[in-house]
Formats: C-alpha cells, sequence, structure tokens
C-alpha cells in the first residue's frame, strides 16, 4: 500500500514535520545529536557514539516520513477480518485480481476489532466486517453497527441466512467430538452429547474449550434445545469428569495427538487440518464417498490417530456453526463491499475455503474435499435448530461463570 | 521547590521537561480512558464478575508464578551474567548474544515449543526416542516464562557488573575480607539497583503475560481478564479487570521504590573506572562452559531447532520470500523507530529519577512503569480514542504505532539506563558547568556517553519486545500493514505451524542480528576509553 514515488515524499512532509514538532527537534540543527566537546579523552569517546546516534535518528525520521503516508487518492476496500490470514488474504488477492480495485485488510480477533470498531464510532475506515462468530455479529448489531443486506445477497446463501438479514453467512462448521482410536474405541462414544458426562472411564481425558466461542455457541443451543437445567447439568456432570480446559482448539488438538487427553470437544476442522494440514490441495468434485473411514496410517507417524466422532443423527453435539460478514454503517462505500460479500459466496470462493481451511460451502454448487464428509451428510448430522437464538449469548456467559468455567 | 521554582527549572532544562510531559501524558491518557470505561458499569454485574473466590485463587496462582520466575530468572541470569563479565570463559561476547536472544523468541512460540519437544509423540520421542512427560500447568509457565525473560535481568546484571569499581573490591580484599565477604558485603549491594529494575520488569511482564499461560492451562488473574474480555465482547467490563491489575502492578512498584530509596553507586575519587580483572575459574571452567551451554541451548537453541523443523515440510514447497520481505520491513520499520524513541525518552526519567530524587521525579518514574502494565489492549483502545478526538490525521498511521510502542515499552528502557546513571558520577557533569557548558551540554556531553552501554541495552530491550508485539500492533498499525508477529501468530493459531514456522525464524533471526550489531559497538568502545585514559 505504499509507494515511495515524489508525491509520497512531498505528502509525507507534513507528518514528517509534525513529528519534529513533537519532540521538539530540529533536523537542519544537529546540536542536539552532535555534543560539544571539551577535552581529549571527551573527544575520542563522543564522536562515533553521536554518529552513530545521528544516524539512527535519521533513520526514525526517514522511516517515519515515507512510512506515515497512507494512500488516499484511490477509493480503497477496508476490511476489518476476524477470520485467520490463512484464508482472507488468498481470498482478497483473487479478489483484487478480478475487480482491480484496491482492498486492504486489518487482521485481529472478533472481541479487538468490535472493540475497535466501537471506539472509533464513525470516524471509522472500516467498510466491512467479517468475524469468526454469530456471537461477534449478533454483538455488532447490537451496537448499531451493521447495514440491512439486499436480498438479492440475503437469497444466495441456501441455509442460515440471520432473520436481521444484516449479515450473510459465508462458511459453515461442524461440532465434533476428536478421539484418539487407540485408546478409546469409538463404539463406546455415547450417541448423544448429553450423554457425554456417564463415561466414568473418560475421567480426565477429556479436552473441552469454555472460554471458545464455538463451545459458547454450542452450549447456548443446549439451552435453548434441553433446557436451561439440563445445561446446567450437563457441566456439571462434565465436570466431575475433570476435563482439561483449553483457551482455543488448536493446543487442545495438540495435546491430543501427543496424548495428554483422549477425547476432545471441537470443530470438524482442527481434525482435518492436523490429519491433512492446511495445504492448499487439488480439490476433487464428489469423489471421495467412503474416505471417513480414515484409518489407513500416515508413514511416519508424528502423533496419537486422531479420528472424528459423529453423534448420532441430529444430536446438538453435531451442531452446525456459521461464520459471516457484514457491511459497516460507516461504509462510505456500500455498493462495493455488497459486491464484495457477492464474491464470497460465489462458488469459487466457496470452494477455496474448503480447500484452504476446510470449512463447508453454504451455497448449493460448491464442492469441498473427498476427504470432509459430504456437505448433505454433514448437514443431515446437524439438529434443526432455530440460529438466531444463538444471539442469546450473556445467559450462556453467565451459566459459565456461574459453573466457574468462566 | 515552589512552583515558580519548578516552572522556571522546566524552561530552562526543557529537554528533559518536554519527554517528561510527553511519558506523563502518554500514560495518564490511557489511565483516564480506563476510569471513564469503569465508570460506565452497572455496580451490580461488576460487583459479580470482581468479587468471587475465583479471582482469589488465580491472584494466588499469579503471585506464585511471579515468585517461581523471580527465583528462577536469578538462578539462570546472575550465574551467567558473573560468568561472562567476570571469569576468565572464552567466548563471552558469544554468550552474552546467547543471554539477550530468548527475547527474540515469542512467548507462545516457547509454550507450543515446550509442548512439541515433550510427551509420548514429542519431537525428543521421536527423534531420540526419549519420553518425557508432556510438560504443562505452573512447571510449563515456569519454564517457558523463565528462558524467556531472564534476559531482562542478565542484561541489568551485567550493566551493572561492568560498571563496578574493581577498586572498592580490592580495598576490601586488602582490609580482609575474604573472597565470599567481599562478594557479599561488596559486590552485591552494589547490584541491587540491577537487580530491582530487571526483577521488575520480568515481574510486571509475568503478570501481563496472557500467550504462555493460556497454553500451559495455568489460570492466572491476566488470563481470566483477557478471557472474560474475550467472551463477553466489553470494553466496559474489560477496563474494571484492566485496572484490577493496574492496582495489582501499583503494589508491586511501591515495594520496589522502598527498597531502592536512597542508593548511590556512583564513584567519589578521582580517574577512571578500570575494568576489573577476570577471576579464573581454574578446575571449574568445564562447569562454567556447561552451564551456559545448558541455558543458551534451552533458550535459543531448543526454539530454533525446533521452528525448523516445522518448517521442514513447508520448505519443500518453497518460502513465501516475498510476504516475508514485506513483513521483515514492516516489523523493522515500527520497531527501529520506537526503541530509539523509546531510549530518548526513558533517558530524562532515568535521570531525573536518579538526580532530582524528588517525590515528582519518583511519580514520573514509576508513571512509566504503570504505562507498560497497563494491558495492551486497553492501551491501544485508548489511544484510538484520542487520536481520533484529538489528532485524526495521525490514526491508523505508522508515527501512531511507533509511539504507541514506545511509550508502551519505555520502562524497559528505563531500568538499564538508570543502573549506568547511578555509576555515573554527577561531579563530571558539574565540573562541566562550571567551565561554562550549558546544563544540556553538560548532560549530553559528559553524562551521557558514560550511559553508552545503558542505552544500548536500552534500545535492544524494546526492538526485541516491539517485534513480537501482537495487541497494539493489531488494533493501531496502518490498514494492511503486516508485521512478522502478526504472520506468525496468524498461522500459528489455526494451527498451521509449518506456514507460521518462517515468520516466526525471521523474528528470531533478524533479531538476533540486530543485537549481535548493537552489542558489537558496545564491546568496540569498551576497549577505546581504557586506552585513552591511560
Amino acid at each position: 500500500m505504499w509507494n515511495f514515488g515524489e508525491d509520497t515524499m512531498k505528502g509525507g512532509l507534513g507528518r514528517y514535520q509534525f513529528w519534529c514538532g513533537f519532540f521538539r527537534l530540529d533536523p537542519d540543527n544537529e546540536t542536539l545529536a552532535a555534543p560539544p566537546r571539551f577535552t581529549r579523552s571527551d573527544t575520542a569517546m563522543n564522536r562515533p557514539w553521536s554518529g552513530f546516534l545521528t544516524v539512527l535518528l535519521a533513520a526514525v525520521l526517514a522511516v517515519t516520513s515515507i512510512g506515515c503516508q497512507q494512500q488516499t487518492e484511490q477509493e480503497e476496500l477496508v476490511i476489518y477480518s476476524g477470520r485467520s490470514k490463512a484464508l482472507v488474504d488468498s481470498l482478497v488477492e483473487m479478489y483484487r485480481q478480478r475487480t482491480e480495485r484496491p482492498v486492504s485488510v486489518k487482521y485481529g480477533t472478533d472481541s479487538q476489532l468490535l472493540a475497535a470498531l466501537k471506539e472509533e464510532g464513525d470516524q471509522s475506515p472500516a467498510d466491512v466486517f467479517w468475524a469468526n462468530t454469530t456471537g461477534a455479529l449478533s454483538n455488532a448489531i447490537e451496537n448499531d453497527l451493521l447495514t440491512t443486506l439486499p436480498d438479492s445477497l440475503m437469497n444466495r446463501p441456501a441455509r442460515f441466512a440471520p432473520a436481521s438479514k444484516q449479515w450473510v453467512p459465508v462458511t459453515t462448521r461442524f461440532r465434533v467430538l476428536a478421539y484418539n482410536s487407540s485408546n478409546v474405541d469409538s463404539t463406546d462414544l455415547p450417541a448423544s452429547v448429553t450423554g457425554l458426562p456417564e463415561i466414568d472411564e473418560l475421567d480426565g481425558r477429556i479436552g473441552w474449550t469454555p472460554a471458545y466461542s464455538s463451545f459458547q455457541d454450542f452450549v447456548t443451543a443446549v439451552r435453548t434445545v434441553e433446557g436451561e437445567d439440563a445445561a446446567r447439568q450437563w457441566l456439571q456432570g462434565m465436570q466431575d469428569l475433570n476435563p482439561k480446559s483449553y483457551t482455543s482448539n488448536t493446543p487442545m488438538i495438540r495435546a491430543l495427538a501427543a496424548g495428554e487427553i483422549d477425547v476432545a470437544l471441537t470443530n470438524h476442522y482442527y481434525v482435518l487440518r492436523l490429519k491433512h494440514g492446511g495445504a492448499e490441495g487439488e480439490y476433487e468434485e464428489e469423489e471421495g464417498e467412503e474416505e471417513e473411514a480414515e484409518e489407513e496410517e500416515e508413514a511416519p507417524r508424528r502423533g496419537a490417530p486422531v479420528n472424528t466422532y459423529h453423534f448420532a443423527s441430529g444430536d446438538v453435539g453435531n451442531l452446525a456453526l456459521v461464520t459471516g460478514a457484514g457491511v459497516l454503517q460507516t461504509s462510505d462505500q456500500r455498493e462495493a463491499a455488497q459486491e464484495f460479500l457477492q464474491f464470497l459466496l460465489s462458488p469459487d470462493a466457496q470452494a477455496f475455503a474448503a480447500s484452504s481451511v476446510n470449512e463447508y460451502p453454504v451455497v448449493p454448487d460448491a464442492g469441498v474435499q473427498n476427504y470432509m464428509l459430504p456437505v448433505d451428510d454433514a448437514l443431515a448430522l446437524s439438529p434443526d435448530f432455530n440460529y438466531d437464538q444463538l444471539q442469546e449469548i450473556d445467559a450462556t456467559l453467565a451459566l459459565l461463570r456461574d459453573e466457574g468455567l468462566l | 521547590m515552589t512552583v515558580r521554582q519548578v516552572l522556571e527549572s522546566a524552561r530552562e532544562r526543557w529537554y528533559v521537561a518536554v519527554p517528561l510531559a510527553v511519558v506523563t501524558a502518554g500514560v495518564l491518557i490511557p489511565l483516564a480512558y480506563l476510569l471513564v470505561r469503569a465508570l460506565q458499569a452497572e455496580p451490580g454485574q461488576l460487583v459479580d464478575l470482581v468479587v468471587r473466590w475465583r479471582n482469589v485463587r488465580l491472584l494466588g496462582n499469579t503471585v506464585a508464578l511471579t515468585a517461581g520466575v523471580l527465583v528462577g530468572t536469578t538462578l539462570v541470569a546472575f550465574p551467567l551474567a558473573w560468568l561472562t563479565t567476570r571469569s576468565n570463559l572464552q567466548g563471552r561476547g558469544l554468550l552474552t548474544l546467547l543471554g539477550v536472544l530468548p527475547l527474540a523468541v515469542p512467548g507462545y512460540v516457547m509454550a507450543y515449543v515446550l509442548l512439541a519437544t515433550t510427551g509420548q509423540y514429542g519431537t525428543l520421542a521421536q527423534t531420540m526416542g526419549v519420553v518425557l512427560p508432556r510438560i504443562s500447568g505452573y512447571e510449563g509457565a515456569f519454564l517457558a516464562l523463565t528462558l524467556g525473560t531472564y534476559p531482562y535481568l542478565y542484561l541489568n546484571l551485567r550493566t551493572a557488573l561492568l560498571g563496578l569499581d574493581p577498586s572498592l573490591e580490592e580495598s576490601a580484599r586488602a582490609l580482609g575480607y575474604s573472597r565470599w565477604e567481599t562478594f557479599r558485603r561488596v559486590i552485591l549491594p552494589q547490584l541491587r539497583p540491577a537487580f530491582l529494575s530487571g526483577g521488575l520488569l520480568i515481574g510486571l511482564h509475568v503478570l501481563g503475560d496472557f500467550g504462555v499461560v493460556s497454553l500451559m492451562r495455568y489460570e492466572t488473574f491476566s488470563y481470566a481478564l483477557y478471557l472474560q474480555y474475550a467472551a463477553s465482547y466489553d470494553r466496559v467490563y474489560a477496563a474494571c479487570l484492566a485496572l484490577m491489575l493496574l492496582a495489582l502492578t501499583g503494589a508491586i512498584l511501591l515495594l520496589e521504590a522502598r527498597l531502592l530509596k536512597g542508593l548511590l553507586y556512583h564513584r567519589a575519587g578521582s580517574g577512571t573506572t578500570r575494568r576489573a580483572a577476570p577471576w579464573s575459574l581454574g578446575a571449574w571452567k568445564p562447569a562454567g562452559y556447561a552451564f551456559a551451554g545448558t541455558v543458551g541451548f534451552l533458550s535459543v537453541g531448543l526454539p530454533v531447532l525446533t521452528v525448523g523443523y516445522w518448517m521442514a515440510d513447508t520448505a519443500a514447497t518453497g518460502l513465501p520470500w516475498a510476504s516475508l520481505g514485506r513483513s521483515l520491513w514492516a516489523s523493522v520499520s515500527a520497531s527501529a523507530p520506537a526503541a530509539v524513541l523509546a531510549a530518548l525518552l526513558a533517558l530524562p526519567v532515568a535521570y531525573v529519577g536518579v538526580r532530582f530524587p524528588s517525590k515528582g521525579a519518583k511519580a514520573v518514574e514509576r508513571i512509566a512503569y504503570l504505562g507498560y502494565a497497563t494491558p495492551p489492549l486497553a492501551f491501544a483502545l485508548a489511544l484510538i480514542v484520542f487520536t481520533l478526538g484529538a489528532l485524526p490525521f495521525a490514526y491508523q498511521t505508522l508515527a501512531l504505532l511507533v509511539v504507541a510502542y514506545a511509550l508502551h515499552f519505555m520502562a524497559e528502557a528505563v531500568g538499564p539506563i538508570r543502573s549506568a546513571l547511578y555509576q555515573a558520577p554527577p561531579n563530571l557533569e558539574e565540573a562541566a558547568r562550571s567551565l561554562g557548558r550549558t546544563p544540556l551540554q553538560a548532560f549530553w556531553g559528559v553524562t551521557v556517553p558514560l550511559l553508552r552501554r545503558g542505552l544500548l541495552v536500552s534500545v535492544a530491550f524494546v526492538f526485541l519486545s516491539a517485534m513480537k508485539e501482537l495487541p497494539l500492533t493489531f488494533l493501531l498499525s496502518p490498514i494492511g500493514f503486516q508485521t512478522l508477529a502478526l504472520d506468525a501468530w496468524s498461522y500459528a493459531n489455526e494451527a498451521m505451524f509449518g506456514e507460521a514456522a518462517p515468520f516466526a525464524l525471521t523474528i528470531m533471526a533478524f533479531s538476533a542480528l540486530f543485537v549481535g550489531l548493537l552489542l558489537a559497538r558496545e564491546t568496540e568502545r569498551t576497549e577505546q576509553p581504557e586506552a585513552v585514559a591511560g
């Protein structure tokens, strides 16, 4: 985003002066940097040192005056992304090439970006908020940050479109139970996630992520489907089995692979990434059918054999969760922003998400990797659920705090 | 002093007054922001969040970890500092570099490395068949933090040891003290400012650490605060909790101030300080090498090897040179100016604190540490509000990021300069004044050269921290600005260690290069004064 052409240098002068004023340094006058010398030994010690300092100072000023320059001539689409670089970078590059519109991305976590958006208020430069969780998007709606999107965009996804019409779903992930298949026999695992606390043999061998948004969404689903009391009982029953709490799924799945735990409540793609890497494998349409039987072991075994367990069809333990994006109120180019969302829902972009981060598409005509469970099968496993209920995150947080998990 | 006198001297010494004002403003703005936000809280829910047994337990964990790491770092840093300054070990320059480099390893990388090394399927088990229990919890957090932060103490101690006047020891020996007595009653007391400033940094670092404790699953106070914050998307309660953390920091700062009272360690006589003659280790030499080697291997070798091992997978498909180069430039263009700026700001803060130890001066110094202890996320949000309100044109510019780094990390720069100042005799400056120099000329021409070593260490500290920094960079950087640290974290967070590895390695390699160059300058210079003065 920087160019070092002539006009940059000219334009940079303002900031340079701002800097100089700020620190009361006069760039043309070296009195500060070159100290007076009055004895022989003093001179000998002094000169190289002050030279070094002068060079450093000059470097500071030069670098900042060049770097300060922001490119403003062209209308740039600014995306605040809670989603990771692994997915976003390539998609943005793809979009840039297609439309030749300059796009730049600010990365962060959902909560960091939301906090920044709130503090920026109507001075925010952002056009699009692309979040990792529906919770963050709901919070953005509550704070009146998002705009209503046209039906042409909202009708595009085959499922999960929110009633508010203020954001579009971009990808889907599923809750699963990951397990170490050499220590746990999948036939011993319960048909429902609600039956998990009854498996006493798993004492001390379970991993979960109470502070992680996907887990909290899952608890919200348990609360609304099974009732508040059942959710509380489930949490208490689980805690009796002394589960290990991880802050996020990555260290948890590593712990599973390292044999520290034997089962883990997680999202489906963490297992896939562990086994197949985050690599951009070429994507083949509807080929691998019986690929779930992933029993063949990779030659150099770097960890315990980790497999995916799905609960019985329709169980809340198989809940589908969506990520999404919306256009911000502060955007001065809403049309371009909507066009970007439209692009995210294109078959190419959707298939890329499936291949690069192993998440499921939300539009009907995009395929997934052959080692992934086919879209329809995965959806059939997920319970019937009104996704607008996931907004009720506060009651879930209160419950988790009550049970000492947060 | 009356108010008028204060104003008068502030005008006369503007070169001290202006940076002090900047520092004070830079720290008080976030504090004011936090107070404003905290006051928006509903009292009922606030009480629920703050008054909980869980918080007491977390506080206990935090204190235990902080104390443990302080002991651990002392046990590592002190022998290493002594070996590299006062013994006759060969290759002390290299060992010194090894004592600094752990600062180039981001905390979460260290934690991931330790987790990946141990256990049934760890790299140790795979490559050598050695199965150690998978490290986590208190031990894991203790080990990762000790290995990652001991350089703060090491460098402070080293600066102090190099600046010690050997004639004091010689007199003590001549007057009949044994070596041990000399060490305990003459050398150790002189190292107190260094111990305190190094220990303070380490303590504050542990208090605020989130990366290591979260990966090691050891629940401390800051860990809980972060989770509350991330879970509820709420800046109001986050502000309340940040203030609680600051209160804890305040207690530590008071303690340090009490311990630091009335210290003066400069030479009173005439002439120049000589270098002490190195102690011969004799038969203990191999033990010295073994110790330094083990520390260096665990804190630097292990992370580099492990990250290299991760990279081996992806290296085959080609490294992302273009984005590595872009991110490296971004990292350096923010970190290098920030390091110099931080040292320039820290210089007057330390100077006033040591030479004019009034209550006000002490307050300014404490304030600098408060800025370090302010959770970076809160610090960044406060700067967003302030910049958009007062200097909207500076928002999301590199200049803002540089200033933010400098203000936040300035506390790291104060310690080494302060330690050096304690050893710089004020009467030299007074002599320069009497010979007709202005205060600025006297300060810059006489005192600053004596602080060279401290200044270099300060620049190195801040540079290394800024290279790894995440929350400030996330929120304040220009849009589209990608540093190495952001890249490494982004991939590692998605479990793509192969992709994260090149960025993590570049951080370490470039930091090593930069610090190596700084230290090379230092050794070059230390030889010279002797020749001139001799």
